[in-house]
């Protein structure tokens, strides 16, 4: 060998890098391997938590699986779902209150669960529609949305907060300015509301004029203030005009002041509710000046300090939620939007210019030490909302955040030029911080929250109990109520539909009711007529009545569109349509007299003549 | 001796006397349950209805021996009370081991008896039902069968073993006061 010295470099080099790239491919083969097994959920295991995501413009909310990543469902809130049987026919409520208060499609943004104590309790979730002015609200024990509130005087629902500690409030920021006195252009000076929402009666209690744009809103942990970002101080109608001042401001309204100015009546009444104006009640509203356009404002867990996001300044400012003085701006990065929080004294901002979320201590930041700055993790890409587990409650949990990035770019197969929004879930639980999943969603998740699969799982209903007005079996029947006017009452179980035909009339107003009465979960059904736009999914135990007019005369076989038994192609049934002056036979027709024996499911009634 | 089994004879009336569960693979935690009462089948009844239309097999609709065990079980119990009172002469023991073979006969004849419905059942199905490739089954009286994607389980419900150890009460009482 000594005399190759040539061989010899060359087998050195050769082995050196053979060595690196081993060791490389290696360390980065076990680096994905860590990564895939912390978000890997075995089929037939749980995921830790409920991340409860904002639709966007689906106008849903959707429910995923941390750390798995995986689309657990779409809970539709403010747009009609077939599959869900949501807000599909005239008669149902839900979609009654949408077309009543600004139509069958949403904005949502910002998702925001009851408390208790400080800590998400279970029983409902809040989500706004920028685009309507509305408020919804879903009940966690079925997951379904039971109200939807369109808030007077306001245009422009955006950011939302619970009242901490125990959901005395949801503070509603109306982010779009209408003319002050209510008329409809006169071009006296515009203003914008923060409404209080009583969260029972889903009611506004009352309002507050904030003289700017309206953006974010958080609540200290004491229930006294509510915090808002408020941006367009200049109160421009153009994107130039909005952006000229350096300093915006965060709006902190006193909630025990403002609530003793409408007790003393001091507020002005518009479509019954009282505004108080600031200027006339003088402690309702603070205004703190912070740079510039700000975004986000989150309050830290123990209560101490608003944190405001500067948005176009690279700074975010350290507000003390008692005395609203700032402690502290110190800068963090290109386009600050958003902060969130772990369980060690640290916070993580979403930078959207520079397409990062970035660690920083906020002791040191407050004492001004250099050093405040922990950690920075690139996001992919251009990064909105981010939250941390619990990091919006009392005690977050310091393992997961999830970003919430507003381009996907390059990070999925091309799908046409509609692209699909990316998530990236992060692990916080260590110094440094981990990439360690991305998933995609429909347009366009904003913000997300969280709660423990521990905690909800005990709390949610897997089947209805039926109610007083259910279909029973053996109580079905068809009756004519009226000279055009037919009633159905109808009750389905595997595989069929009882009773399995109608007849009607051409121009007959239908009335159907029907109940599933399994009592087994997931044993889902539902009745679709072809021709009528009609599609009912029927969970157990769930009663849905729907009215619709018999097209024309014809033979309409209903079937059911949600997969439910071995049965499930031969689970159909035939709606009949006479002709105006055509006979038709089983006018009125009872389950109990037609049916010989015992029932049982699948046996045609007798009391059909074919 | 035959004061325990007498209660435990009455206690038989108002207990279930068998009993049945029913797993299979899409039914995670959520095992059905039947108990054969004295008033009749009761548990998961409109679930395990729901999925026996579709192998064709059916609950006897009239079963008469439930009826007649009610009889049997009472007069026992009455029987065995009396077995306690009749002292120690030679007819009290004729008596006693004449109770003893009565009841060990019943319970015989409970079995045989349920045995013959669970054949019933697996063997009388509607031959229009609408899976085929089902074949006539026999449930064992206590253990396992499988009809088709569920396992059963049959067995002696709370009532059936209390009855059983009455018989043993029963037997041993007559055995010893003869000694």
């Amino acid at each position: 060998m000594k005399r190759h010295p040539v061989l010899l470099v060359a087998v050195s080099v050769v082995a050196t890098l053979a060595s690196v790239y081993a060791t490389g491919c290696g360390a980065s083969r076990s680096a994905r391997s860590l990564a895939a097994e912390k978000v890997y959920v075995a089929p037939g295991e749980l995921d830790k938590y409920y991340a409860f995501l904002s639709g966007g413009q689906s106008g849903s909310v959707f429910v995923v699986g941390v750390p798995s990543g995986r689309l657990i469902r779409e809970i539709p809130v403010f747009e009609p779902r077939a599959a869900y049987g949501y807000a599909m026919s005239d008669s149902d409520p839900r979609r009654q209150e949408l077309v009543a208060t600004g139509g069958v499609w949403g904005d949502t943004h910002h998702p925001v669960l009851s408390e208790t104590d400080g800590m998400p309790d279970g029983k409902y979730l809040w989500i706004n529609d920028l685009a309507n002015g509305r408020l919804a609200r879903i009940r966690l024990d079925y997951f379904e949305a039971d109200r939807i509130l369109k808030l007077p005087n306001m245009q422009g629902a955006h950011g939302i907060a619970v009242v901490s500690p125990n959901t005395k409030y949801i503070v509603v920021n109306g982010e779009f300015e209408l003319p002050t006195d209510g008329l409809v252009t006169n071009p006296a000076p515009y203003t914008s509301l923060v409404s209080f929402v009583d969260p029972d009666a889903m009611e506004v209690k009352f309002q507050v004029r904030v003289n700017g744009n309206i953006d974010i809103a958080d609540t200290s942990k004491d229930g006294r203030y509510s915090f808002s970002t408020v941006y367009n101080l200049e109160q421009g109608n153009t994107m130039g005009a909005m952006i000229q001042y350096d300093r915006d401001a965060v709006a902190a309204i006193d909630i025990p002041a403002a609530e003793k100015a409408v007790a003393a009546g001091r507020g002005e009444v518009r479509n019954g509710v009282p505004i108080l104006d600031p200027e006339q009640n003088p402690g309702v509203l603070t205004l703190i000046a912070v740079p510039k356009n700000p975004h986000g404002i989150n309050v830290t867990p123990d209560g101490r300090y608003a944190i405001a996001a500067g948005k176009l300044s690279p700074t975010v400012t350290i507000i003390d939620a008692h005395t609203l003085k700032i402690v502290a701006e110190p800068e963090v990065g290109l386009g600050p939007l958003h902060t969130t929080f772990d369980d060690r004294g640290n916070a993580f901002t979403s930078l959207f210019l520079d397409s990062q979320v970035v660690k920083w201590n906020i002791d040191k930041a407050v004492k001004g030490s250099p050093d405040y700055i922990v950690d920075r993790i690139n996001v992919h890409y251009n990064i909105g909302h981010l939250q941390a587990v619990g990091g919006d409650h009392l005690h977050p949990a310091g393992d997961y955040l999830i970003a919430l990035n507003k381009l996907s770019k390059d990070m999925y197969m091309p799908v046409g030029p509609d692209l699909p929004e990316n998530q990236e879930i992060i692990d916080i639980s260590g110094e440094k911080m981990k990439m360690l999943a991305s998933f995609p969603t429909p347009p366009e998740p904003h913000d997300a929250t969280f709660m423990a699969v521990s905690v909800l799982k005990p709390l949610v209903h897997q089947t209805y109990t039926p109610a007083d007005n259910a279909v029973q079996a053996g109580k079905e029947r068809v009756v004519r109520t009226g000279p055009h006017a037919v009633t159905v009452d109808m009750t389905l179980i595997r595989s069929a539909y009882t009773p399995d035909s109608f007849q009607v009339r051409e121009g007959d107003q239908v009335t159907l009711k029907i109940t599933n009465i399994e009592t087994i979960r997931d044993m889902i059904h539902g009745l679709a007529v072809p021709d009528h736009n009609l599609n009912i999914a029927l969970a157990p135990g769930y009663t849905k009545t729907v009215t619709f007019d018999a097209g024309q005369p014809g033979v309409y076989w209903f079937y059911c569109t949600n997969f439910c038994s071995a049965l499930h192609l031969e689970m159909r049934g035939r709606m009949v349509v006479q002709p105006k002056d055509g006979a038709v036979i089983l006018t009125d027709w009872h389950a109990a007299e037609n049916v010989k024996g015992q029932v049982v499911p699948g046996v045609p009634s007798t009391g059909d003549s074919k | 001796m035959y004061v325990a089994a007498a209660a435990f004879a009455a206690a038989a009336l108002v207990l279930p006397l068998w009993g049945f569960s029913m797993s299979a693979p899409q039914y995670p935690d959520e095992t059905l349950h039947l108990r054969v009462q004295r008033s009749g089948i009761v548990g998961d009844v409109q679930e395990i209805e729901t999925l026996q239309h579709y192998v064709g097999v059916r609950f006897p609709t009239d079963m008469p021996e439930l009826k007649w065990a009610t009889r049997a079980i009472a007069a026992s119990a009455v029987l065995l009370l009396l077995g306690a009172f009749v002292g120690r002469g030679a007819g009290a023991h004729v008596y006693r081991v004449g109770c003893a073979v009565a009841f060990v006969m019943f319970l015989v004849a409970s079995a045989a008896v349920v045995q013959a419905r669970l054949y019933q059942v697996g063997h009388e199905r509607d031959p229009h039902s609408p899976l085929r490739g089902m074949h006539d089954f026999t449930p064992p009286l206590i253990g396992p069968a499988k009809v088709g994607n569920f396992t059963v389980w049959s067995f002696p419900h709370a009532g059936a073993v209390l009855l059983l150890a009455a018989a043993a009460l029963t037997i041993a009482g007559s055995r010893r006061r003869a000694a």
